[in-house]
C-alpha cells in the first residue's frame, strides 16, 4: 500500500529509457506522498540490470527464471501477478510500449484493477489518483480523477517523463520466487528480426536512391510512409504502419513531411526531431527541434557526404 | 476459420479544429464526420483476407448508437457476413473495461477461432478493449499485430515493437489479436458490396438483453470518477538552421551524431 | 417532404468519396499538365462498381437510378473534375442504348461498359452544328444491308479511346420536319474509314479525352441503327434529359470542392494579423457559396429523383443544369479570389476547379439553350 511498483523494461540486455522515465515519475510522486519505489525486474540472468536499477529506486525486486528470458505475455502476467500479490503496491507503473500495451489490459482484467493507459502526468491527492492523458491524436488533453482504489495500474507514455533520473538511492535487491508455470495459454516467443528505420514521402521514385544512400550512411534501413508504399515506390513490406502509435527513436529525421497532425502524434516524442521541408510554413517545424528550409533533394547528398567523411 | 471483429465508429479529427463543450466533458461533434476507427478498418480487412484464404465466416460487432450501424455496413460491404450492434444505452461514460464487458457478453456465445480488434481507438486511445476481452474470454492473445500466418490449430503473428523491430509469437487457437495499422491495404467499399448488405439483417442487442447490471457498466462500472477536457498548449517551434547549404548540412550532421542518430 | 438520402445512398456516397479521395489527388496535377489519363484508374472504378450504376442488372449493372450515378459523380468531381470526367464519361451513350437500343445491342455493349472492357462515346456536335443539332450533316446512306457514313464530328468525349461510338447522323435529309431527319447509328471504332484525332489545349478537365472525328465511307450493318429511323432528335432530347443531370452533379461536386478549399485556406492563411476567415468579406463569400451549393443540390436532387420515379420534366432539368453550372462557376471564381496569387498557379486545386468549371455551361446544352427550354415551358 505504501509502494509504487515499476515494471522495468529491458531488451537485449539493456534497460530501456521508459524504465527510468517511470522511475522518475515514481520517485517524484513517492517523495511528495511518502511512498517508496520498487523496480521490478523480470527476466533471466538479470544481475547486471539489477545493478543499474539500484541507484534509482528504494528497492529492486527480481523474479529470475529461464521462462522469462524473452518477453512473453503468458509468463510475464503470471510473474507480475506474483509480485503484485507479494508487495500489494498502491500503484503499479508499466510503460505504454509494445510490451506494456500487451500486458497491462490483461493484467487489469485478471486482477480486477482500475487501469489508465498512456498517461503523461500523474498526481495523488488524498489517496486519489489523478492522471493526464492526451486523446484524439494529441489534440485534446483529458484530466482524469480516478475512483478510490487500493491498487491502480497505470501505463505511462514514452517520453512523457525525464529519463535522467537521480541516482542517489541504493535499493536492496530482493528476490521473489518465480511462480509455478501452470495454466499457461501456450503463447510462445518465436523470434525477433530487425526491420526498418527512417524515411517518408520524397517526391518521386527516382529520388529514392538519394534517401537510401543517406540511410546507409547512418546505418538505418530505409522505410516509408503509407503514400510511398501505395505508390509502390518501395515495397509494402517497408511501410512502417505507425500512424497512431508513439515511437521514440533517438533521432527522427522527417524528409519532406509537412507534418499532418496524425503524423505528429506518432513521432513527436522523439528526443530530437530534424525536419527538412522547402515550405517554411510546414506544420512539422512547429514540433521539430531543428529545421532545414531547403529542398531535401539538395540537402541529402551534401548531408550524406558530411556523415560519410567523419 | 470463423472470425469476430470488434469495430468502433469515431469522429475524424485529423483535419478538424476541435472544440470542447462548456462543461469540459466532451468535444463538440456536430460538425465532425464519422468513420470506422482506422485500426479497426485494418482488422476488418485482415479478417476478410483470412476468410478468403481459409473459408469461414466473419462477424462484426460494435457498441454504439443507431448511427454506428454505418461502420457495420461498411464492414459487411468489405466482406464480413454478419453484424451485431450493441446499443449504447447504459454504456454511456463506460471506461474501456465497461465496453469490454459489453462486447464480451455479446461475443461469448458466437463460435470463433479468431477475435480481432484494432490496436487502439483514434479517439480515446485506451488500447485496452481487445486484450481485456481476451482475458475475459480466457484465450491467448497478441497485441500490435502486423502480420498473421495461420497454422494447424495455431497461429503465428508478428508484433510491432519499438525502433521498427518486430517479434514473432506463436499461440494456439482460439486467440485474440489487436491489429496495428499497415498490416494490409484495406480495400475500398464497392457498389456490389453495398448491394450485398441489403440482404443482411443487423442483429441488435443491448445491456439488458446481455444481462449486464448498472454496476458493471456505464459511469457506475467505470473506475474513472471524472474527466475534464482541455486544449493542449502550442509548442515553441523549431530552431531554423541557417547558412550556406554546406554549413547547414555540416551542423545537421553534427546534431545527428551528438544525439545518437548514427548506428 | 424528405430530403435525406437512404442508408444505401449514404453508403454509396461514402464509398465514392473514399475511393476518389484515396486515388485522385496524387495524380490530378500530372494528368492536368500532360493532358493524359491512366486507364487503370477507370478499370479500378469499374471493378468497384462505380461506373454505370444505372445500367440494368440484366446487363451486369447495379440497376440503380440516375440519382445514385449523380451521387458518385458529385464525389468524383469534388475530388478532381478531370479524373471524375475521365472515368464516368466512359458510359456516355449507354443511356441511349438503355432507352432505345435493341436487345442485341444492349447485350453486346452494356456489360462491357460496366466491367471495364469497353468505352462508349456519343458524337453529336459538328464543326458547323453545335446547339443547333438538327443542322448536323454527317450523312448515313442506306446501301443494301449497310449504312455508309460520311462526315465529321467535333469535341467528341473519349473519341480516341472509345470502343463504340454512337453517331448522330442525318438519314433523311428531305423529311419536312427538321426533327425527323436524324438517327443514331452505332459504329465500332475499328471499322475502316473511322479516324479520330486528339484535340489538345482544352482549358480544363484535361484528363478527359476529346477528339475530332472523320468518317469516310464507314460501312456498318443496317442493324447498327438505334431504335427507329428518323427518331434521332427525340432520342437525343431524352438522352440529354438524363445526362444533363449528371452535369448538375459535376457542378455541385466542383462547387463543393471550391468551398472546401476556400474554408481550409482562409482558416489557415493570416493577413493583417488575422485569418482571412475572420474578415466579414470572406465570411459572406463562404456563406454565399454554401447557399448556392445547397440550392443547386436540392434542385437537381428533385429533378433526378423525379426522373427515377418516371416523371420527366425537361424544364426542371434545364433549370437544374443552368443553375448548378452557374453556381459552380461562381464558387470556383470566389475560391481562386480567396486564394489570391496561389490560386493562379496550377499546383493549387482551385486553379483546376476554376478552369474545369466553364465547360459546365457549354457541354450537353449551353446555358442559353437551357434558358430557351425553360422559357418555352412557360411561354409556349
Amino acid at each position: 500500500m505504501d509502494e509504487i511498483l515499476v515494471l522495468a523494461e529491458h531488451r537485449q540486455g539493456e534497460l530501456r529509457d521508459i524504465t527510468f522515465e517511470m522511475l522518475f515519475a515514481a520517485n517524484t510522486l513517492g517523495k511528495e506522498n511518502g511512498l517508496a519505489t520498487a523496480g521490478l525486474l523480470l527476466g533471466h540472468e538479470t544481475s547486471g540490470l539489477a545493478g543499474k536499477l539500484k541507484g534509482a529506486c528504494d528497492r529492486v525486486l527480481v523474479i529470475e527464471d529461464p521462462e522469462l528470458a524473452h518477453y512473453n505475455a503468458d509468463q510475464y502476467l503470471m510473474a507480475l501477478e506474483t509480485a503484485v500479490k507479494d508487495r500489494k503496491p498502491l500503484l503499479t507503473l508499466i510503460g505504454h510500449t509494445a510490451m506494456g500495451m500487451d500486458l497491462a489490459p490483461a493484467m487489469a482484467a485478471r486482477l480486477c484493477l482500475p487501469l489508465v493507459t498512456d498517461c503523461v502526468e500523474l498526481s495523488l491527492e488524498e489517496g486519489r489518483l489523478g492522471v493526464l492523458r492526451q486523446i484524439y491524436g494529441g489534440k485534446i488533453n483529458a484530466q482524469l480523477v480516478m475512483k478510490p482504489s487500493d491498487h491502480y495500474l497505470i501505463s505511462l507514455r514514452t517520453g512523457a517523463f525525464d529519463a535522467e533520473v537521480e541516482q542517489g538511492k541504493s535499493g536492496d535487491v530482493e528476490t521473489i520466487p518465480a511462480p509455478a508455470w501452470t495454466n499457461l495459454r501456450g503463447r510462445q516467443f518465436a523470434g525477433a528480426d530487425i526491420l526498418v528505420s527512417i524515411g517518408r514521402g520524397i517526391g518521386k521514385p527516382e529520388n529514392i536512391p538519394l534517401a537510401q544512400k543517406f540511410a546507409d550512411a547512418i546505418g538505418a534501413t530505409l522505410s516509408c510512409s503509407r503514400p510511398v508504399a501505395d505508390e509502390e515506390w518501395l515495397p509494402k513490406s517497408r511501410q512502417v504502419g505507425t500512424s497512431g502509435k508513439t515511437v521514440r527513436p533517438k533521432v527522427y529525421i522527417a524528409l519532406g513531411i509537412s507534418g499532418a497532425y496524425q503524423h505528429q502524434a506518432g513521432m513527436k516524442n522523439a528526443d530530437t526531431i530534424i525536419a527538412v521541408n522547402k515550405d517554411p510554413m510546414a506544420p512539422i517545424f512547429a514540433i521539430a527541434h531543428y529545421g532545414i528550409v531547403e529542398d531535401l533533394l539538395q540537402v541529402l547528398p551534401v548531408l550524406t557526404e558530411h556523415l560519410a567523411t567523419k | 476459420m470463423n472470425i469476430v471483429v470488434c469495430v468502433k465508429q469515431v469522429p475524424e479529427v485529423t483535419d478538424a479544429e476541435l472544440e470542447i463543450n462548456r462543461e469540459g466533458t466532451e468535444i463538440l461533434k456536430e460538425d465532425l464526420e464519422f468513420d470506422i476507427n482506422e485500426w479497426d478498418n485494418y482488422a476488418v480487412e485482415e479478417a476478410v483476407l483470412i476468410k478468403e484464404a481459409h473459408g469461414g465466416k466473419v462477424t462484426v460487432v460494435t457498441l454504439g448508437d443507431e448511427d454506428c450501424e454505418d461502420v457495420l455496413r461498411t464492414a459487411l460491404a468489405m466482406g464480413a457476413d454478419e453484424a451485431i450492434r450493441i446499443d449504447e444505452q447504459g454504456f454511456e461514460f463506460s471506461d474501456a473495461a465497461g465496453i469490454a464487458q459489453g462486447l464480451y457478453h455479446a461475443v461469448r456465445d458466437v463460435p470463433f477461432d479468431l477475435l480481432l480488434t484494432g490496436a487502439q481507438g483514434s479517439d480515446d486511445g485506451w488500447a485496452q478493449v481487445g486484450l481485456t476481452l481476451a482475458e475475459l474470454l480466457g484465450i491467448s492473445y497478441a497485441s500490435l499485430v502486423v502480420g498473421v500466418e495461420i497454422g494447424e490449430g495455431t497461429i503465428t503473428v508478428h508484433r510491432e515493437l519499438e525502433s521498427n523491430t518486430q517479434e514473432k509469437v506463436e499461440m494456439p487457437l482460439p486467440a485474440a489479436l489487436t491489429i496495428q495499422t499497415g498490416i494490409n491495404n484495406p480495400r475500398y467499399v464497392s457498389i456490389m458490396g453495398i448491394q450485398k448488405v441489403r440482404r443482411i439483417e443487423i442483429k441488435e442487442t443491448g445491456s439488458k438483453e446481455l444481462g449486464l447490471s448498472e454496476a458493471e457498466i456505464g459511469s457506475q462500472g467505470s473506475s474513472v470518477a471524472s474527466q475534464k477536457l482541455s486544449l493542449p498548449p502550442v509548442g515553441e517551434g523549431a530552431e531554423i538552421l541557417t547558412g550556406s547549404l554546406d554549413e547547414i548540412c555540416e551542423k545537421t550532421a553534427q546534431i545527428i551524431r551528438d544525439k545518437g542518430g548514427v548506428m | 417532404m424528405d430530403f435525406t438520402l437512404s442508408k444505401e445512398q449514404r453508403d454509396i456516397v461514402r464509398a465514392a468519396r473514399k475511393f476518389s479521395l484515396g486515388e485522385f489527388p496524387d495524380r490530378a496535377l500530372e494528368f492536368d499538365r500532360d493532358e493524359a489519363f491512366d486507364l487503370d484508374l477507370w478499370r479500378r472504378a469499374c471493378e468497384l462498381g462505380f461506373v454505370g450504376v444505372f445500367i440494368d442488372q440484366a446487363y451486369n449493372g447495379a440497376g440503380m437510378g440516375y440519382l445514385e450515378h449523380c451521387l458518385i459523380t458529385e464525389e468524383f468531381w469534388a475530388a478532381d473534375p478531370g479524373i471524375g470526367q475521365a472515368i464516368l464519361s466512359c458510359t456516355f451513350g449507354s443511356e441511349v442504348l438503355l432507352l432505345f437500343g435493341s436487345k442485341d445491342q444492349k447485350q453486346l455493349i452494356l456489360p462491357q461498359l460496366v466491367t471495364g472492357k469497353a468505352i462508349i462515346a456519343t458524337a453529336i456536335t459538328e464543326p458547323d452544328a453545335g446547339s443547333d443539332v438538327t443542322s448536323a450533316t454527317t450523312a448515313a446512306v442506306r446501301h443494301r444491308d449497310e449504312w455508309v457514313i460520311n462526315g465529321s464530328k467535333m469535341f467528341t468525349t473519349n473519341g480516341n479511346l472509345a470502343t463504340y461510338i454512337l453517331f448522330f447522323c442525318r438519314t433523311d435529309p428531305r423529311n419536312p420536319s427538321r426533327h425527323e431527319r436524324h438517327s443514331f447509328i452505332l459504329v465500332p471504332t475499328d471499322t475502316p474509314g473511322f479516324k479520330a484525332k486528339k484535340i489538345h489545349g482544352k482549358m480544363g478537365i484535361r484528363a478527359s479525352d476529346t477528339a475530332e472525328i472523320s468518317l469516310s465511307n464507314v460501312r456498318v450493318p443496317f442493324t447498327s441503327l438505334v431504335g427507329k429511323e428518323g427518331a434521332g432528335f427525340h432520342q437525343l432530347m431524352a438522352f440529354f434529359d438524363r445526362t444533363r443531370l449528371h452535369i448538375c452533379a459535376q457542378a455541385v461536386g466542383l462547387a463543393r470542392a471550391s468551398l472546401e478549399e476556400s474554408i481550409r485556406h482562409t482558416k489557415e492563411r493570416t493577413q493583417f494579423g488575422a485569418t482571412l476567415a475572420s474578415f466579414q468579406v470572406t465570411q459572406f463569400k463562404i456563406a454565399e457559396m454554401a447557399t448556392r451549393i445547397k440550392a443547386a443540390k436540392n434542385l437537381y436532387y428533385e429533378a433526378a429523383w423525379s426522373l427515377d420515379q418516371g416523371t420527366i420534366d425537361p424544364a426542371l432539368i434545364a433549370m437544374a443544369k443552368w443553375f448548378s453550372a452557374e453556381a459552380a462557376l461562381q464558387c470556383a471564381d470566389e475560391a481562386v479570389q480567396m486564394h489570391g496569387g496561389y490560386g493562379y498557379i496550377d499546383e493549387y486545386k482551385v486553379n483546376r476547379l476554376y478552369r474545369a468549371a466553364k465547360i459546365l455551361e457549354i457541354y450537353e446544352g449551353t446555358k442559353e439553350m437551357e434558358k430557351t427550354i425553360i422559357a418555352r415551358s412557360l411561354l409556349g
